[in-house]
């Protein structure tokens, strides 16, 4: 291409017309992951942990622990595989669990606060950034995605409760209320009432360990990191599964009025889409 | 009926000061989804608690019932006059298209998923979970609350529109798509619909042995399966920059082709 003089990006020399269409290329394909994996992510944790992530008396010392990483390990998995493998950035976790926490913070204000007149102090979402950097920087040290699943997934669940204990820690205290016992937390959530989401519907903690006191939050959080391992590890497959470049012939091409003079030629076709296996064409991994 | 589009033939010079693609077509259709979302929160925070508690009220009618009937009726018309659109002025001499013309469909067709991808965010995250905050608040007596007649009826549709139009507009105007089914593609755009259809089993679930609303439970799963394959736009992007690889490498030949014969 003609472009004039030549502009430095990425470390590399570029035609001037070539460095604008991958300027622009970028910027574009930044903001449709970052709304992408906004909206994905935070429907599938919504779903699957968000009761936990909503209420301040359901962030427990044993469900809300155990549940939370295995369920925030997914995605961040999915997408180290296709930062890391296709384009070697490590920022994958930290970009996903950012995202996550967009979707939620604006959520918990419009949402929560602003349409339902819940308190903030009551919806507060919780902290997974740090997490997230281990997990990155496990990968970017390793490079492999086995020895992260055993270091950085692990470690993303061990550092859950920590990363929270800090701003938590407040709506723990016991307070007497009506001559019961219970946590800040706990009359947060009787005092603003939940029609739909009685109080007996919560997960509490069971079995006799809280009887020897809070490190139940630390098996739980053992458990929750042996599990996460595993979810890292079917995660990174689900996002090695879904960045394949797959085709398959067009059964409607005749019926669009496309001829065989339309197609590419089949040795740039298998140039650009990989090898071609019995009409389909899968890309390298 | 049909409209065939014909490749002009402009020099190489008068193609590199055309545009990328058509941004501003993109801009406006991004500020009028804005401009819409913004109404049906409006929408919301004013009738939801007034109107939006007793679905036999008659104000409930008049509000929310209402708002219902413009989207059903609307939001489908758009459909079919988009989609038709996109199908009768399809390209039906993509071996003529010229590389600069190439890569600027392209270019319309990331963007195209932009919009889609903004649409997307806010019915699975912005609406989604603005779902719970109402019916973990108020216990529901119809499948049309005030949340879902936005987020289900409204939002869910709307990005129907533009993911089905996308992966028309590549069809249709790209010679790759049009040879070629994308499967990233198929899945980025068929697995986000599939929550309409999910949405039936939903309400049956929740009309007929769930009355409380905890939001992880295993009847709201479907809608979980069908947002992961969100995740296949990663692998449909990723054609797209191959593909445009090799256009701006045919693109390149052109013009060295064009300086050899000026000498």
């Amino acid at each position: 291409m003609q472009g004039g003089t030549s502009v430095r990006l990425y470390g590399l020399e570029w035609p001037k017309e070539s460095a604008r269409i991958s300027r622009v290329f970028d910027l574009l394909v930044a903001a449709i992951l970052f709304l992408a994996v906004s909206g994905a992510f935070h429907l599938h944790y919504m779903l699957t942990a968000g009761d936990w992530d909503m209420w301040i008396d359901w962030k427990d010392r044993q469900w809300w622990v155990t549940l939370t990483p295995i369920m925030a390990i997914t995605f961040p998995a999915a997408l180290q595989y296709v930062f890391w493998t296709k384009f070697r950035l490590p920022i994958a976790a930290t970009f996903a669990v950012v995202c996550l926490l967009f979707g939620q913070w604006i959520n918990r204000y419009f949402g929560f606060h602003l349409w339902s007149y819940f308190p903030m102090s009551e919806v507060i979402p919780a902290l997974l950034i740090p997490g997230a950097l281990v997990l990155d920087v496990a990968l970017l040290l390793t490079g492999n995605f086995l020895f992260t699943a055993m270091s950085g997934a692990f470690a993303f669940a061990l550092l859950f409760y920590p990363t929270n204990w800090f701003w938590l820690a407040p709506y723990r205290l016991p307070v007497e209320v009506m001559g019961q016992l219970v946590s800040v937390g706990d009359y947060i959530s009787y005092a603003f009432t939940r029609t739909a989401l009685p109080e007996y519907i919560r997960l509490i903690e069971r079995g006799t360990l809280r009887t020897f006191g809070g490190h139940s939050a630390i098996i739980a959080s053992f458990f929750s990191a042996f599990v996460s391992i595993l979810m890292y590890l079917a995660w990174w497959h689900i996002g090695m599964l879904l960045a394949r470049v797959v085709t398959t012939p067009n059964a409607l091409k005749h019926f669009m009025g496309l001829t065989d003079k339309d197609e590419p030629a089949e040795a740039a076709q298998k140039a650009i889409d990989g090898t071609s296996l019995q009409g389909r064409s899968v890309a390298a991994e | 009926m049909s409209i065939t589009i014909t490749h002009s033939a402009k020099s190489a010079a008068e193609d590199r000061t055309q545009p990328l693609g058509n941004f501003k077509l993109a801009a406006g259709v991004t500020l009028a989804v804005l401009a819409l979302m913004v109404f049906w929160r409006i929408f919301q925070q004013v009738y939801a608690w007034s109107a939006g508690l007793d679905s036999t009220e008659p104000a409930f009618d008049a509000a929310w019932m209402t708002l219902l009937k413009v989207e059903l009726s609307v939001i489908p018309l758009l459909w079919v006059v988009t989609w038709a659109y996109l199908w009768f002025t399809r390209d039906r001499n993509l071996g003529a298209l010229k590389p600069r013309e190439e890569l600027r469909r392209y270019f319309n067709l990331v963007l195209f998923n932009f919009v889609y991808a903004f649409c997307v965010w806010f019915a699975t995250s912005f609406f989604a979970e603005q779902d719970a905050s109402w019916h973990q608040v108020v216990v529901r007596d119809t499948s049309f609350t005030p949340s879902h007649i936005v987020l289900f009826y409204g939002t869910m549709p709307l990005y129907v529109l533009f993911g089905v139009g996308s992966f028309l507009y590549a069809m249709t105007r790209l010679p790759k798509f049009a040879t070629q089914i994308s499967i990233p593609f198929v899945l980025a755009v068929v697995g986000p619909f599939l929550i309409l259809p999910n949405l039936g089993y939903n309400e049956w679930g929740h009309a007929f042995f769930l009355m409380e609303e905890v939001f992880s439970y295993p009847l709201h799963w479907g809608f979980v399966v069908m947002g992961w394959s969100v995740l296949a736009l990663g692998g449909l992007l990723i054609q797209i920059a191959m593909h445009m690889l090799e256009v701006i490498g045919r693109l390149s030949q052109e013009d060295q082709a064009s300086v050899a014969t000026q000498r």
